[in-house]
This record gives C-alpha cells, sequence and structure tokens, in this order.
C-alpha cells in the first residue's frame, strides 16, 4: 500500500532507491566529480604536491594564528600549513597531511576544525584536529589517497565539501 | 499499511536474522554502499559556505528520516517484514548487550586494531568488505566506550533536557544555536572537552571505529541509532503538540543563513520533499 504523506512518495514500491537515483540525477556532474574525488578521501582544497612544494616553516608553532606545523605524532608525519586567508575568518583553509596523504579539514561556525576521520566533534586548532585524526587511524591505516589527476581537481573545489555549487 | 519499528531488544530470533540477511542483501548487490557515499557527500559544515541538509542544520532530523525511510524501503525490497529496529541507548548501555550480540551487529572490536571480529558484519565472512571510507580501512571498527580516553553513552537526563526544550530550532541555525530541540539532540556543544558532545554526538563517539568519521554510515548500528533519534522527534512532537520545523521561512535576504539552511517549505536535497512533508510520517510507520 503506497502510502503518501503530503505528496512524499514513502512506501512506494519505486525499485530505484533514492541514493542511487540521485546518482544519475541531471546536473549532477559536480557531484559524479566529487564522488571520485570523496572516494579518495575527501580532500578538498588540499593537494599534496602542493603542499609538498611549498613546506611550511619546520618546528612550526601548534597554536591558533600559527604559520603552520611539521612533525610527528605517534609515529605520523603531519604536516600543515594556512593557504588563502581572506579577510573572513570562515574562510580560512588549511593544507593539512599525515604521511603525505591529504586531510580535510573542515571549519565549524564557532572556529574550531573538525576532520573526515573525527566528524562528530571539533577542536580547537588545525594540529588539533589532525592529531585526532591520527588517533582514529588503526596501525597501518591511511587516510585515503586521492590517487592521479585529481589534485587539479582539488583546488578548483575551494575547500568546500558537498553537493552545493 | 503502517508498519512497526520496534525496540532492538525485543527482536524475535526470526526478526534478527532477516534484519541482518536484508542488510547483507544490499551490501551484496552494491546498494548499501551508495547509502555510505551519500552520507559522506551531504556531510557540509557551517562554517564554510553551502547549503548544509544532513548536519549541523535544522533538517538534520527531516534529512535522516528520509535517509532511514529509503534504507529502509530498500531492505524491504529484499524481504517485506523487516523494519529497522532502535537501539534505546539509554537502556542498552553495555559494550555486551543489545545490539552487540553475535546474532545481531556483532561485538566491540579487537583492541590492537578495532577490527570487529564476531558477528555477521566481522571481516572475515567476507560479506562486509568496507569500500567506501575516508581511510584505507576494508574492515568494519568499533571501539565501545573508548577504551583509550572512555566516555559513557548520552544518559536518559541528557536526552530530556533536549526533549524539554519547547522551540524546534533557532536562529542561527546552526552547531551554535544554544536554544532549541534540534541541536540539543545534534550534540553540538559550546565547551571544549568530551562534555561538550552530546546525545546523538556522544553516540557516534561512544561506538567509535567508522562510527566516528564521515563514513559511519559502514556500521549498521548508525540505522539503529538514527531511528532512536528519529523516535526522539516524534516523541517531542507529542510533547509541544503545536511546536513546528523551524524556520518556517527562509532568512532574510541579507541574513548569514540565507541559502544556507532548508526552511519548512523548501526542498531538502537530494530529495526535493519538504521538512513539512516529513513531519508527519504516521501514516507510514510506528514506533513501538
Amino acid at each position: 500500500m503506497v502510502v503518501g504523506v503530503g505528496g512524499l512518495p514513502v512506501g512506494s514500491e519505486r525499485p530505484v532507491p533514492d541514493a542511487g537515483r540521485a546518482r544519475r540525477a541531471p546536473g549532477t556532474r559536480r557531484r559524479d566529480v566529487l564522488r571520485g574525488l570523496f572516494g579518495a578521501g575527501a580532500v578538498a582544497a588540499i593537494a599534496p604536491a602542493v603542499a609538498a612544494s611549498r613546506p611550511p616553516r619546520a618546528g612550526g608553532g601548534d597554536g591558533p594564528g600559527a604559520s603552520g606545523f611539521d612533525l610527528t605524532y605517534r609515529g605520523r608525519h603531519l604536516v600543515g600549513a594556512p593557504v588563502a586567508r581572506s579577510a573572513a575568518a570562515g574562510d580560512e583553509q588549511w593544507r593539512v597531511t599525515v604521511d603525505g596523504r591529504p586531510l580535510h579539514l573542515m571549519r565549524r561556525a564557532d572556529g574550531s576544525w573538525l576532520s573526515m576521520v573525527d566528524h562528530y566533534r571539533s577542536y580547537d586548532t588545525p594540529l588539533d584536529a589532525a592529531r585526532a585524526a591520527v588517533d582514529e587511524l588503526g596501525p597501518g591505516e591511511h587516510l585515503r589517497d586521492p590517487g592521479p589527476g585529481t589534485a587539479h581537481e582539488h583546488t578548483d573545489m575551494g575547500g568546500r565539501h558537498g553537493l552545493h555549487p | 499499511m503502517v508498519y512497526t519499528r520496534k525496540d532492538v531488544s525485543r527482536l524475535t530470533a526470526s526478526e534478527k536474522r532477516r534484519f541482518v540477511n536484508a542488510l547483507l542483501a544490499l551490501k551484496r548487490r552494491g546498494e548499501y554502499d551508495e547509502f555510505v557515499r551519500m552520507h559522506i557527500d551531504h556531510y557540509v559544515s557551517d562554517g564554510e559556505g553551502g547549503l548544509r541538509a544532513a548536519h549541523m542544520a535544522p533538517s538534520f532530523l527531516p534529512w535522516h528520516r528520509r535517509f532511514l525511510l529509503d534504507l529502509e524501503r530498500a531492505l524491504r525490497r529484499v524481504d517485506s517484514s523487516v523494519t529497522v529496529p532502535y537501539w534505546d541507548w539509554t537502556r542498552q548501555r553495555s559494550a555486551t548487550s543489545v545490539p552487540w550480540t553475535k546474532d545481531l551487529l556483532g561485538g566491540n572490536g579487537r583492541r590492537s586494531d578495532h577490527r570487529v571480529t564476531t558477528g555477521p558484519f566481522a571481516h572475515a565472512t567476507g560479506n562486509w568488505p568496507i569500500k567506501e571510507n575516508v581511510t584505507d580501512g576494508v574492515f568494519l571498527t568499533r571501539d565501545l566506550g573508548r577504551a583509550s580516553n572512555p566516555i559513557e553513552l548520552p544518559t536518559a537526563a541528557e536526552l530530556e533536557g533536549a526533549l524539554r526544550d519547547p522551540v524546534y530550532d533557532t536562529s542561527p541555525w546552526d552547531s551554535t544555536s544554544t536554544r532549541g530541540f534540534r541541536n540539543k539532540l545534534e550534540g553540538w556543544g559550546s565547551g571544549r572537552g568530551s562534555a561538550a558532545w552530546r546525545n546523538h554526538n556522544r553516540v557516534h563517539r561512544w561506538v567509535g571505529g567508522n562510527m566516528v568519521g564521515g563514513a559511519s554510515v559502514n556500521d549498521p548500528v548508525f540505522w539503529l541509532h538514527h531511528a532512536f533519534v528519529d523516535l526522539q522527534w516524534t516523541r517531542w512532537q507529542q510533547r509541544h503538540r503545536d511546536a513546528r520545523y523551524l524556520p518556517a521561512q527562509p532568512p532574510r535576504f541579507g541574513d548569514p543563513q540565507r541559502d544556507r539552511v532548508v526552511a519548512r517549505h523548501e526542498d531538502l536535497p537530494p530529495w526535493g520533499v519538504t521538512p513539512a512533508q516529513l513531519e508527519d510520517v504516521s501514516g507510514i510507520y510506528r514506533y513501538a
């Protein structure tokens, strides 16, 4: 029995899951691109090539406003540097890598940071968020590498994560 | 027919088996991983630009309600007797009680790498390879209670604190909203340290492993957890009869939240249904 709620076709017997339908919806080419990228670790605006070519100051501080960090934490190599900071605090972005693999960081409205690996709380600084992500990694587990040919796409994404243009 | 979502602690052996088998069937067909991907793709944080539909937003509840309905519909195509059970984490608080049993979701991850080694979703069964992930991990992981830095599940009193709020949500409609049922239930705190992560968020962290990250849907407990969260919305509506989803109208021009949240009669991506259409599901399912 089909029971609609206010026109909502829930309970219908359509043989297509909406998750799948969304993938094939028109106008979602960018989403398909993102899908590939996020399959590779959700790494908006964090290109390892860029991180490698613009090394932050070694031994940089780890407090807010620091120029960057390059250190080892629990055997993992953490590198982070702010990029393309604009006047709006909300636009501050960091490129962070763990063992050379990009860690996608997101900003919370209160100015704190969270990562794709640790998504249900946030941290004062990018370094705190990166350390927390490392805490979640098991022995031998790595962030998913974006793979060849995707770095350019990352930088085009402008630090955003999601479907919305 | 209106179907019933049950307390997972009250499922019969047959109901557990059928629920598990339907999940495994979706996994085999690749459908399950589409749900994992969809959740990852829709995580937009509130300190960045763009429309937030799934988290840190008023539509946290309707988004996940519809997400569960989609999963449930897929499960019911496999086996029409199946519904998504809910895990009442205010009552089932042990790492060895339901749903962490061998006949349901399996138990805690092992100490060395948090790999789940028991139950139907253990890697060794070959039935639950992790494919959509934010790391290269290929097996389901859990760290129930967070052994290295223990936390407790939210209490009934903490949940009551959310249910008591008579307003659905308040400006700025994000993770910093200090009043309103939605954020108190979603659980974004304003302080520092573990006490700041409440209710929904705290449960993700208590389960640990895959449940902590953007690919949390990889752990089937995601659905049991969110069914219980969804039940809270229903309970809140019953308690505050005149209260509705907010915001009723989109934020005005000039409001920083303009185009960043879904108002009551706006389309919820990716489905194109509105929060208003998802407020009453009594014609579809009920909770027992």
